[in-house]
């Protein structure tokens, strides 16, 4: 029975299910179980296109099931339902009805298999998702969730465009592999560069994420993001500029994230990071190297949303996400701590975790296909993402310096979605077998050779004892409460200065031409009023019309007095 | 209760107090380099299949990880000077100036 509904459906349906429940622990059960029976769906459904609707004289393609499409609906279905786990103790409406079209969408757009289909599905992630920007009810969340809107709903505006663009050119609204080229295909390739955080285009992405609620950011990191990696592996593989903004990607947030003090957006700058690994392997666009890119999204999920919770968790007993703020936390929040590690060690690519056997794909590509500086910043990079994710936010949270705080542990659901979510990244570290089998290709790769555990070691523990020695030596920057620019001061200083600027000019512009042409007619009026006014020249005789008038009433009451006499 | 005390904590907690004791730095700090020792001298005891001529030079990547961590963190720093402004930059009205809305956290201390 459920071959015949889209996956997005059961959560849009689930939606309006939610709605006439009252709020409660069977609200709980719902946001769970629903993600549960969709990842049973996506995982049992033959290959092949099972649902087309009509559409304006237009066959759209709703169920676009293939390998590259099912580790991606996957990964979707299971990171909503450890986003819904974590977030059990909400009782905000807002919050799970956008959780879940949010979900909807973000699966339903990774199965379309035309572009119409995804451009809905694809402003649907936009609108959903803002919510959970907005459910923080405050005013600075409420200005950064119309800023991200706009941006959002922009990619999305750009998309139809490219889509309209596309279908004049080629007949065919189908969204399979396209050759970079026409204004259509620029298009769409920037639409989804936008949703994707490519450079210059990325602010959005640390500019909202940490505005988030605590369990929004969760649910926000899985979604929007590695469905535009999905969108460009689908539509653009083997497009070479995108191992050059990959790796541009891969570079610069850890520069901003070494220095950034809110812990969230630190994770939304090293999110911004492992992108670019998944966009160098679209790049290179061998088979091996879409699988690594497949495979790292995979793990990237699931460590990045653990590296969310137990920030989010430390946010949730204290107030603050700030590292400047926090420090020694372990003391009591020994298993958050514990599972930040396990997320920390994932993404820093530690043998024995989830990062280890999935960005080696790639890194291993970029060297067998001849791309030696690409795979020079890449491993760069890697040492990077230990610096902010692997040190710096469980050693400036946890351990460091005594912040003070003795918050308590937390909460039983948000342990359990971190210790399922820590589990699964040291079970595909160790075991990734299972991964491989799901990725779209055939798997020809054995992480765990003697030569690779080595060298990785070797860069990650001297890495290490770098911070080590840094530390110790004074030299490393301190946590200090502050901010860094970025792009976003363009529209959020730049812009709005020049704007003022120029509104100011336009209003000196119309005082001046007012005050001119009032100048001169109150000119006019005074020299009117001095020859017509009381005192005036032409006052000192009565016009002629006057004089008509009068003898007219004269004549007239001369007729009436003759006429009664 | 004063908030330093140690008593009360949650056992894995307690175990992890070690850290913290005088020397337990350095100890660790000196277990590190010993372990980036026998890392540099594993380098010595396998055949290397690099891809590239730099992948034979012995310890390569733990020196290319150190020299460019380092070379990070000093960047950044550089960086910082140019981009780091006060807090409240962009207005009152912004979220890194804003305290998080009590009323959807639960702040409890461990004691509590």
């Amino acid at each position: 029975m459920l071959d015949a509904l889209p996956t997005a459906f059961l959560f849009f349906a689930a939606a309006i299910l939610l709605l006439a429940m009252p709020q409660g622990r069977l609200r709980g059960v719902l946001l769970l179980v629903v993600p549960l029976i969709a990842g049973w769906q996506v995982w049992s459904l033959p290959f092949g296109e099972l649902v087309q609707v009509g559409f304006f004289g237009f066959e759209l393609e709703l169920m676009r099931v293939d390998k590259l499409s099912r580790v991606f609906g996957l990964i979707f279905t299971l990171a909503a339902f450890l986003g819904n786990l974590y977030a059990w103790h909400v009782r905000d409406t807002v919050q799970q009805v956008a959780a879940l079209l949010y979900a909807g969408s973000a699966i339903g757009a990774v199965f379309a298999g035309d572009l119409i289909t995804l451009f809905f599905y694809w402003e649907g992630t936009a609108i959903a998702s803002v919510f959970l920007i907005w459910a923080r009810r405050t005013e600075g969340a409420y200005h950064t969730g119309m800023r991200y809107l706009i941006i959002q709903i922009g990619s999305g505006v750009i998309l139809l465009a490219g889509t309209a663009l596309f279908y004049r050119e080629t007949g065919s609204i189908e969204f399979g592999q396209m050759t970079l080229g026409s204004l259509a295909t620029w298009l769409i390739f920037l639409s989804f560069g936008i949703k994707c955080a490519f450079p210059l285009l990325h602010n959005w992405l640390q500019d909202s994420y940490p505005a988030a609620t605590v369990t929004g950011t969760v649910i926000l990191s899985a979604f929007t993001t590695k469905l535009a990696v999905y969108a460009l592996a689908r539509g653009f593989a083997g497009t070479e500029i995108l191992i050059y903004i990959g790796a541009i990607m891969t570079l610069f947030p850890i520069f901003f994230a070494e220095i950034e003090n809110d812990l969230r957006r630190v994770l939304a700058y090293s999110l911004n990071n492992q992108l670019g690994f998944m966009v160098v392997g679209i790049g290179i666009g061998t088979e091996m190297a879409l699988n690594g890119t497949a495979s790292h999204a995979f793990a990237h999920i699931l460590y990045k949303a653990l590296l969310f919770m137990s920030v989010g968790a430390v946010l949730f007993r204290t107030g603050t996400s700030k590292a400047s703020e926090l420090g020694g936390l372990y003391r009591t929040m020994p298993r958050t701590a514990m599972f930040c590690l396990v997320g920390a060690a994932s993404i820093s690519a530690f043998p024995l975790f989830s990062g280890f056997v999935t960005k080696s794909l790639i890194l291993d590509q970029t060297a067998s296909q001849h791309y030696p500086i690409i795979w020079a910043i890449l491993v760069f990079a890697s040492a990077g993402v230990l610096s902010h994710s692997g040190i710096k936010i469980p050693f400036f949270t946890f351990f460091a310096h005594d912040s003070g705080l003795r918050p308590r542990e937390a909460p039983m659901h948000m342990q359990l979605a971190m210790g399922i979510t820590a589990a699964l990244c040291i079970m595909i570290g160790v075991y990734p077998d299972p991964l491989y089998a799901l990725l779209p290709y055939e798997v020809d790769f054995h992480p765990y050779t003697t030569g690779h555990v080595v060298t990785q070691l070797q860069l990650l523990l001297f890495a290490l004892l770098a911070f080590a020695v840094l530390m110790r030596t004074g030299i490393h920057p301190p946590e200090i409460r502050a901010i860094n620019l970025d792009t976003d001061w363009t529209y959020r200083r730049l812009m709005p200065r020049m704007l003022s600027a120029v509104s100011k000019g336009v209003a000196a512009v119309w005082t001046g031409s007012a005050t001119l042409i009032l100048s001169g007619i109150s000119g006019l009026v005074r020299r009117l009023y001095r020859s017509h006014g009381p005192e005036g020249r032409m006052a000192q005789v009565w016009p002629t019309g006057s004089m008509v008038l009068w003898i007219a009433v004269l004549l007239g009451v001369t007729l009436v007095v003759n006429f009664l006499s | 209760m004063d908030k330093r005390d140690d008593s009360g904590l949650p056992p894995l907690g307690r175990m992890m107090l070690w850290v913290d004791k005088p020397g337990s730095v350095t100890k660790i700090i000196w277990m590190l380099t010993l372990v980036c020792a026998a890392l540099f001298a594993a380098d010595f005891m396998y055949e290397k299949h690099g891809h590239f001529e730099v992948e034979s030079i012995p310890g390569a990547y733990g020196i290319y990880g150190f020299v460019m961590f380092t070379g990070l963190i000093l960047a950044a720093k550089a960086l910082r000077f140019f981009i780091k402004r006060p807090e409240d930059f962009y207005g009152d009205k912004a979220i890194d100036r804003e305290e998080y809305p009590a009323d959807q956290l639960d702040k409890v201390d461990h004691d509590a």
